[in-house]
């Protein structure tokens, strides 16, 4: 499962998943326990934990993968109160809502966000390096947590 | 056959006067995601005025808040499911769940599915069908929302249930229904007698579907939100005298079913079924049925 591998790779995380347990479908990745597998028949429309798509090249993680990412990655920020509202409505988050910068502080690179409470809320991209900040948004939005809302309306 | 005046009267003959209701909006927790996360407590501290079902563990009705339930942090990443009080019943109906094989026979947009999977810990497997396509893309945002990880869910129709050839030991059976007015203010205009006897017939075939696919000894739980007893109390009269299933005994709040409808006298167990009518929730119909073993 090189392609969920590669993902986790990029949080400097390490996620090891049985492949026996993995199914794809339609360019989507599926975890199932044993006892769903035992169940499951090949023209299933969704199945166990949903774990991404793989659409022309790119991966997409889901909120499952991004949990279970959460609590391997290395490369993490903390959010307070109210940036961690702004972030699960698409914003960006600026260095005075971030509580603790984890892992890497290079521009380009990917880094997981969560809330004080350790809450995964999505993942985002380092736009300007923590160590020298010039601008005020430090962290790009990618994923959040209200795509829920915004996926249905 | 219709109209406001039609069914009110239908509900008066049936002991109930008609009062407007409007159906509360409620919450229940996913204990299985908000374990040790101080959920009440911080809902409370961002403005949710919550108040406790009686009738129910896991289950809060929201008063008048100063945050939507719908757009919090929390709901987001699935400490909680908005679902209304009597909506919650179902599933907590059933004997034991962990580790059994289960069919949600009308799963969307999968409140009761997502609860049936909290209720077993994510511990055995859930068998999830439905034909809408719209209503299947809120049951997956559903299930990934809430990070189930035992269901599998099917774009099948209920009424080809036996087709996955699978036994199933529970089977909820939350089937399509007339509704009720608490929970559609237009609903006495839009509905007719013919539409309640349309749906009743679907109901009939899909119950004595799943019964193809039921374990012995199995249980399934029916529900509606229709007050009309063609989709309540006379499809379960017809299925415990043509199906091998038996009404089981529950304790959950509203009436006994009822035995006499209009000409009808009805099997007596069939006052073992619910019939909630609308205040405190909308209206609802629950019964729990269990299969028959060694007799025909």
């Amino acid at each position: 499962m090189k392609v969920l591998e590669d993902f986790a790779s990029k949080f400097g995380g390490k996620i090891v998943l049985n492949s026996e347990f993995i199914l794809e479908k339609g360019g989507r990745y599926y975890l199932l326990n044993p006892t769903l597998r035992k169940v499951t028949h090949a023209d299933f429309y969704y199945a166990g934990l949903y774990l991404g798509k793989v659409k022309k090249g790119i991966f997409f993680p889901s909120f499952n993968y991004l949990k279970m990412l959460c609590n391997v990655a290395t490369n993490k920020v903390v959010l307070d109160g109210k940036a961690a509202w702004l972030f699960i409505c698409g914003r960006d988050a600026f260095l005075n809502g971030i509580l603790k910068m984890q892992g890497s502080r290079k521009r380009g690179d990917f880094t997981m966000v969560v809330n004080e409470f350790g809450e995964c809320l999505g993942f985002g991209k380092v736009v300007d390096n923590f160590d020298m900040p010039r601008k005020e948004v430090v962290i790009e939005n990618v994923l959040d947590v209200g795509d829920f809302l915004r996926r249905e309306s | 056959m219709s109209g406001k005046e039609f069914f009110v009267n239908r509900y008066r003959e049936f002991g109930w006067e008609f009062r407007p209701v409007y159906a509360r909006q409620a919450i229940r927790i996913n204990q299985t995601n908000s374990k040790g996360k101080n959920l009440l407590e911080r809902l409370r501290t961002a403005g949710a005025d919550l108040m406790k079902v009686p009738f129910l563990e896991s289950g809060y009705w929201v008063g008048k808040s100063k945050v939507s339930v719908g757009a919090t942090v929390e709901y987001l990443l699935g400490l909680y499911s908005i679902q209304e009080a009597a909506a919650q019943i179902p599933a907590t109906l059933f004997s034991t769940l962990k580790n059994k094989l289960v069919l949600d026979a009308c799963a969307a947009p999968g409140g009761k599915t997502v609860h049936l999977a909290d209720l077993m810990d994510n511990r055995g497997a859930i068998v999830a069908l439905d034909i809408n396509s719209r209503r299947l893309i809120a049951l997956k945002n559903h299930l990934e929302r809430c990070h189930v990880r035992s269901a599998v869910v099917y774009a099948l129709d209920a009424r080809k249930a036996s087709s996955l050839n699978l036994e199933f030991d529970r089977i909820l059976l939350d089937v399509p229904c007339s509704g009720n007015f608490a929970s559609d203010p237009q609903w006495f205009s839009r509905r007719t007698l013919k539409d309640v006897e349309r749906n009743a017939k679907v109901q009939r075939e899909i119950i004595a579907e799943s019964t193809k696919c039921l374990a012995d000894e199995g249980e399934i739980v029916y529900s509606t939100c229709s007050l009309e007893p063609e989709e309540d109390e006379l499809n379960i009269d017809w299925a415990v005298k043509n199906l091998n299933l038996q009404t089981e005994s529950i304790n959950t709040p509203g009436e006994n079913g009822l035995t006499q409808v209009f000409e009808h006298r009805l099997d007596s167990s069939i006052s073992l079924c619910r019939r909630i009518w609308p205040g405190e929730t909308q209206g609802f119909f629950v019964c729990k049925l269990k299969k028959r073993v060694g007799k025909q």
